[in-house]
């Protein structure tokens, strides 16, 4: 069982890290971005690559995350902004198509070929149970848990939560009321983004490459993560994260790959819909 | 909750719709237009004048298609420096029977849908008068049909489902044919290698299923157990449990027929486990700059079948690795070599003449070929019928380990 505890957690904080962003937008703007996704991919290449130029990994995921900062910047500017009044089908179809194209972008930058991410993490690793621990899996492992309790904490306890939640349970009496929704708007990209680009930088240490379509995968798990988590609701996406991660682990380490991953991670999300229809924390997107 | 419900539909949708995107990309990733080695939209051509009759005025066209986008990108590309390489040394060299060879090269983008179009484009207004695929099965089993209601012959460079020939009298295989090549690694994996209880780990698509195919059969006939069978989707990164499993279940020796990513995490959390089992690995991890450059230390001891070997004395080869190595600046492969051969068969198929008619019978006639992958002894049922290439990792580069000769395996 400690394999796939210990895999199903890291794998789920990666996936909290991704799917975190997407769901604060959610609850914003009742849009969904897949093109967060990029962001791992774009957080992944720039940490690749600065390390590869002498830098230390973890610069080189701060460069990473401050590039995916601007991304998300950009783009909730210049192609979401505009498109709000035209409602989330055309948001979420742009998003798609930004996703792909900046996927092709992204191998016309840096190549059809994989780039290798090799990182000893310097954190306690080893065997534990006949498991092999690596430093790098331990730093999820401990972002994860940072992730669980910083998310409750701001979202619940700062002023910076409060704006938010102000903001998703209504925007123009949040504006009437002062708060610069564009602003949180802003900030909450720029978050979101440069989140799933250290998930990428994380990604690509653990499996120790880096290529132009490592999103896609995760570009849908997010969405289905969202969903179970109960659309907008960011605690909720971090429990649905780490539950799809556990299950995909579980299946994998006792029944092999009987199934695969992705398809685990959907039978858990019909599963509980089934039983849960409105996702695992469904009361309302406010709530943190 | 009626917003909140429609919000929901619409997420699981979107998931969907990306799904089956993420599963078609599996072996095909995303579509594109054409690309251009020189600058077209479209498609492009290279080398000499341009005409539009498909072999007349001193030239003839020859189709070619890759993925230069989408998933299977890097292995494209690969492709295309084998085939203009193959068309400059072929031009220099008199080209096909007297003539000069125009290549007509489009992007599939790794999408089978893509590859269709291409076809339909490649003999309906292209008018070539043969073509080389440089591309994955599902593009080239898509793509083989057309060019077979269209009289035009195809050979299939590096696709190895079995399938492809079968399409019909134009459809050529200069690939190992999966079931060949799986019965090659049970050869060297239990009679080599000595391995006698087998854990597969396969790709679970057409070369995988394939190669399998073989390789188990083989394995019946040697007398060796296979204790366990799995099966993974690309980009799967955590081998860690099924290595588990197959090493309780008393596995001595592991069949792995992955791509370049999952193979390395495969050898990354075979190594992390301290085992040693023998491996024997397949062409898809022949990739110079996919995986053996980046792994050779990793797949140390690691022997695989291909067709390529680096080892080779024989000067065709030799010259052909010094050549590509010049103008690329990294070493060829298998897809290079493979798709470097297609155009030589050709070549030498034009000996009679340059039309559809005389390529396919200068083809299904071809005996002793000699290329840059060895010899092609004949085609049988359109499948080319060679010795396949054992090469082992060592001190992060490859070498020749053995060769699988024996007519019993060899012939499709």
């Amino acid at each position: 069982m400690f394999p796939a505890l210990v895999d199903g957690v890291t794998v789920g904080a990666l996936y909290a890290l991704l799917a975190l962003g997407p769901s604060l937008v959610y609850g914003l703007l009742r849009v969904l971005d897949v093109a967060n996704a990029a962001a791992l991919v774009l957080g992944a290449y720039l940490g690749v690559t600065l390390f590869r130029h002498g830098l230390p990994w973890w610069l080189g995921a701060l460069g990473g995350m401050a590039g995916a900062a601007i991304l998300g910047l950009l783009l909730q500017r210049f192609l979401y902004r505009p498109l709000l009044d035209r409602g989330p089908l055309v948001v979420l179809v742009a998003s798609i198509g930004i996703f792909i194209a900046l996927e092709e972008a992204f191998r016309l930058i840096w190549g059809p070929y994989p780039y290798q991410f090799p990182v000893n993490v310097p954190l306690p690793h080893g065997t534990i149970a006949g498991t092999p621990v690596t430093g790098v899996q331990v730093l999820m492992l401990v972002i994860g848990v940072v992730i669980l309790l910083g998310s409750w904490w701001v979202l619940g306890h700062t002023r910076l939560g409060f704006t938010w939640r102000a903001t998703a349970q209504d925007r123009e009496t949040a504006r009437a009321m002062g708060i610069n929704v564009n602003r949180v708007i802003a900030g909450i990209f720029a978050t979101g983004y440069a989140l799933a680009a250290l998930a990428g930088v994380l990604f690509a240490i653990r499996y120790n490459t880096v290529t132009p379509d490592m999103g896609d995968v995760p570009a849908y798990k997010m969405l289905a993560i969202i969903v179970l988590g109960g659309l907008g609701n960011p605690m909720g996406t971090i429990l649905a994260a780490f539950v799809i991660g556990l299950a995909e682990s579980v299946v994998n380490t006792y029944w092999g790959f009987i199934l695969p991953r992705d398809t685990i991670a959907f039978l858990v999300l019909i599963a509980i819909l089934l039983i849960r229809p409105a996702g695992l924390l469904p009361k309302g997107v406010t709530r943190a | 909750m009626k917003r909140t419900s429609t919000a929901r539909v619409t997420a699981v949708a979107a998931a969907a719709l990306l799904g089956i995107a993420g599963l078609a990309g599996c072996s095909s990733g995303s579509s594109t237009t054409g690309s251009s080695d020189q600058g077209q939209s479209a498609g492009s051509v290279s080398a000499s004048n341009s005409s539009s009759e498909n072999s007349s005025g001193g030239t003839i066209k020859i189709g070619f298609f890759s993925p230069q986008s989408g998933s299977e990108a890097s292995d494209g590309k690969s492709a295309l420096d084998a085939a203009q390489l193959a068309v400059k040394d072929i031009n220099a060299a008199g080209g096909l029977d007297g003539k000069k060879i125009q290549l007509v090269q489009y992007d599939d983008g790794s999408d089978p849908k893509q590859a269709v179009s291409i076809a339909t484009k490649l003999t309906t207004q292209d008018n070539v008068a043969a073509v080389v695929s440089g591309s994955y099965s599902d593009q080239t089993l898509a793509a083989a049909s057309i060019f077979q209601r269209a009289g035009v012959p195809m050979l299939a460079a590096y696709a190895v489902n079995p399938g492809i020939p079968g399409t019909g009298d134009e459809i050529f295989q200069i690939a190992t044919s999966g079931p060949v090549e799986g019965k090659a690694g049970a050869q060297a994996l239990i009679k080599d290698l000595g391995a006698k209880k087998i854990a597969i780990i396969s790709i679970d698509n057409d070369f995988g299923t394939a190669l399998v195919q073989g390789f188990t059969e083989q394995a019946a006939k040697l007398g060796a157990t296979i204790v366990s069978t799995n099966k993974n989707q690309f980009g799967e990164k955590d081998f860690g449990p099924v290595i588990d499993k197959a090493v309780a279940a008393g596995a001595d020796g592991f069949y792995m027929v992955e791509y370049a990513a999952e193979g390395q995490q495969f050898l990354t959390a075979f190594r992390q486990r301290n085992l040693t089992q023998k491996i024997v690995g397949t062409e898809g991890i022949d990739s110079t700059q996919q995986f053996i450059e980046p792994n050779g230390k990793l797949a140390d001891g690691m022997v695989f079948t291909t067709v390529l070997n680096r080892d080779s004395t024989d000067p065709t080869t030799q010259a052909f690795i010094k050549d590509f190595t010049s103008a690329y600046g990294h070493a060829p492969d298998m897809v290079g070599a493979t798709t470097y051969d297609s155009f030589k068969v050709l070549q030498a198929a034009s000996k009679n003449g340059t039309t559809a008619d005389n390529l396919k019978a200068g083809i299904t006639d071809l005996a002793n070929f000699q290329g840059v992958t060895g010899t092609v002894e004949k085609f049988v049922n359109r499948i080319s019928v060679h010795p396949v290439e054992l090469q082992v990792f060592k001190d992060g580069a490859v070498h020749h380990y053995g060769t699988v000769d024996d007519p019993d395996i060899i012939n499709p």
